[in-house]
């Protein structure tokens, strides 16, 4: 006998009750680890998002506030007003370069992917773009469309084969390389033919710019403000706008997680009064054979510890596959679609953080009821029938 | 020889205070001597099981004083009573002696760990203490699998685990029908004939009866037998 078994021996005496405080926890710390992997992947993607974009600023319509700043990072469709005289005076500022993009949406198959309008060459330098099959656009003007690699695989697309974008076939020319981002699920048009797809003759959603010296940034964000009356935002205060949406989300979601956690652990100690009453008797035996108050008080932190190690580790591995496959279906969602196969969101320091934490809760809600226990006295508990 | 290997000296215990104040023992002097097999006996609500308490180290006594095999011990602390009960004391009462979620074995086991002996030592020690009780057959029991004879039994190989100095037994024959107290007796009258040292309470006069020594617990007192204190 060693004190584990001794512990192991109680705790699956009363198997239902055993089985049912295990499953209360493991829920909650399913949940838990669920929203963090989710939380965790959403901020990943949107920083990865905000690379890909490769610029300090973007100028947006004016009066565009965070809502369609999130917009341009998850590839939403946007308010579309920037004209093309506007365009041109921003080009027109020296040491920076401008890139237009014309955002929109359309289904495929019934599902939503994002279609984007780009000057064609500006584009692929400025997004260090490399084929993985197929051609480039020809010219500015050219028809046809250069797909995302996830979304070629996704719909079976290859060069040369139909896509339907608003009613209108058109010629696949080829698909980009991976990059890791949106762009992977996105079909690219030349800027001319987008425009007279979604009627929006000489208007653009956003202009990215990239500033030729970094310390600058401030500097060309006001001289883009002299020229036209739009909005400027750098891509740190679209990043840090996001994240802080983002940031109250997950807060929601982790008070849920909290909550249920909290109700996880009142069960914790609901179970382990019960044990401390039914088990008097055998405290008091417990005691005389030799067993210290202090013995007493560990053998019932273990076996509340023990909850929540077999909870945290249940609810851990539950809560990561609930992310792996909740996020295909959050991808369906036009809001969060770029939250597409976040391998990574099963972060090992979580995983063992998880078991840890609720390992610490279990056993702080095991505090009181060992303290009760050990508080018996040899002879009441002996006398307790 | 008058060695003896537990001394009680002017021992007093009560219960609550005020009105409510219960004078349990209100001055107990004895002396067991090695190897005896003393019975106490005496009216129910009278300070026996008290009485057996404060030998073996269970509670604390108002005032007076226990010596066990030449220590002191009223006055240790909870951590040190322990660890005497552990090794040198071996109780058994009336009923539900046993954890009820641990074999027979575990439950002997369970007295062995709580003196450190090791695992290994543990397996095969268990199984000469209910080869001595006559139950080695049912090692791996749960108690709700034994008769209460056997359960008892059980009991006082657990007791003996440690090789205490002496056997501390509250009645624990008060639930047994004849037959499983004729082999409960068995055992033990076989164990003081080996040397150990048994303090037994009984109401039982048959038993008594067997006893090098009997004690008469009236009133918080050890008293004359009723028989005795009427010829005298
Ligand atoms: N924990 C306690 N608190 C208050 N009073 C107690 C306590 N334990 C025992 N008593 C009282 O002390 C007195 C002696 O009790 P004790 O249990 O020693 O009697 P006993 O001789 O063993 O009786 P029985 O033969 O019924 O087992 C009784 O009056 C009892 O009510
Ligand atoms: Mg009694």
């Amino acid at each position: 006998m060693t004190p584990s078994k001794l512990v192991f021996k109680s705790l699956t005496r009363r198997k239902g009750r055993f089985v049912f405080t295990l499953l209360g926890i493991m829920v909650g710390m399913a949940s838990f680890v669920t929203f963090m992997a989710l939380g965790g992947s959403l901020k990943s993607q949107i920083e990865r998002e905000s690379a890909a974009l490769g610029a300090n600023l973007v100028v947006t319509p004016k009066g565009s506030c965070a809502y369609e700043q999130v917009s341009i990072l998850t590839g939403e469709q946007l308010p579309t007003n920037i004209t093309k005289d506007e365009v041109a005076a921003i080009r027109s500022i020296e040491g920076m370069q401008a890139i237009p993009y014309l955002a929109e949406r359309s289904a495929i198959d019934n599902r939503p992917v994002s279609v984007m309008g780009i000057l064609p060459e500006e584009t692929k330098t400025f997004k260090s773009w490399t084929l993985a099959q197929g051609d480039y656009f020809l010219e500015e003007y050219s028809d046809g469309a250069v797909v995302g690699s996830v979304l070629a695989e996704q719909f079976g697309l290859t060069p040369g084969s139909d896509v339907r974008i608003r009613g209108t076939e058109i010629k696949v020319l080829g698909v980009l390389q991976e990059t890791g981002g949106k762009d992977d699920l996105t079909v690219f048009l030349s800027l001319p033919v987008a425009q007279q797809l979604y009627d929006q003759k000489d208007l653009v959603s956003y202009v990215a710019v990239r500033v030729d010296r970094l310390d600058e940034v401030e500097l060309y964000a006001n001289k883009i403000k002299d020229k036209v009356a739009l909005g400027v935002v750098s891509d740190k205060q679209m990043r840090s706008s996001v994240l802080s949406i983002v940031g109250t989300v997950n807060m929601t979601l982790q008070m849920i997680a909290a909550v249920a956690i909290l109700a996880a652990a009142f069960g914790i100690v609901n179970t382990m009064m019960t044990a401390t009453y039914e088990r008097k008797r055998e405290i008091g035996i417990l005691q005389a054979m030799g067993a210290t108050r202090n013995g007493v008080f560990r053998l019932f932190l273990f076996e509340s510890g023990i909850y929540g190690l077999f909870g945290g580790l249940g609810g851990a591995v539950l809560g990561g596959l609930a992310a792996v496959f909740a996020t295909p279906l959050i991808s369906q969602n036009a809001a969060t679609s770029f939250v597409k196969g976040s391998q990574n969101s099963l972060d090992p320091v979580m995983f063992v953080g998880a078991i840890l934490f609720s390992t610490l809760v279990a056993m702080i809600a095991g505090l009181y009821p060992a303290i009760k226990a050990s508080k018996l006295s040899p002879v009441e508990a002996i006398s307790y029938e | 020889m008058n060695n003896p290997v537990i001394t009680a000296r002017k021992l007093i215990k009560e219960y609550g205070k005020g009105a409510a104040l219960v004078r349990a023992l209100r001055g107990v002097d004895l002396d067991i001597q090695r190897g005896s097999f003393t019975c106490i006996v005496g009216p129910s609500g009278h300070g026996k099981s008290t009485l057996m308490h404060l030998l073996g180290g269970l509670d604390h006594p108002t005032s007076g004083t226990v010596t066990i095999d030449g220590q002191e011990i009223s006055r240790l602390d909870n951590k040190k009573l322990a660890d005497l009960r552990a090794r040198k004391i071996g109780f058994v009462f009336q009923f539900f002696n046993l954890l009820q979620s641990l074999t027979a074995r575990e439950n002997i086991e369970t007295a062995l760990m709580l003196a450190g002996v090791s695992e290994k030592d543990q397996k095969k020690r268990s199984q000469e203490l209910l080869d001595i009780v006559g139950l080695g057959d049912k090692a791996d029991a749960k108690p709700c699998q034994l008769s209460g004879g056997q359960q008892q039994r059980v009991a006082i190989a657990r007791a003996l685990a440690n090789g205490p100095l002496v056997l501390l037994m509250d009645e624990p024959t008060g639930n047994l029908d004849s037959e499983a107290e004729a082999d409960v007796m068995k055992v033990l009258m076989d164990l003081n004939r080996q040397g150990k040292t048994i303090i037994f309470v009984t109401h039982s006069n048959e038993i008594a009866s067997k006893a090098d020594n009997i004690l008469y617990v009236r009133d918080g007192y050890i008293q004359l037998p009723p028989e005795l204190r009427k010829a005298s």
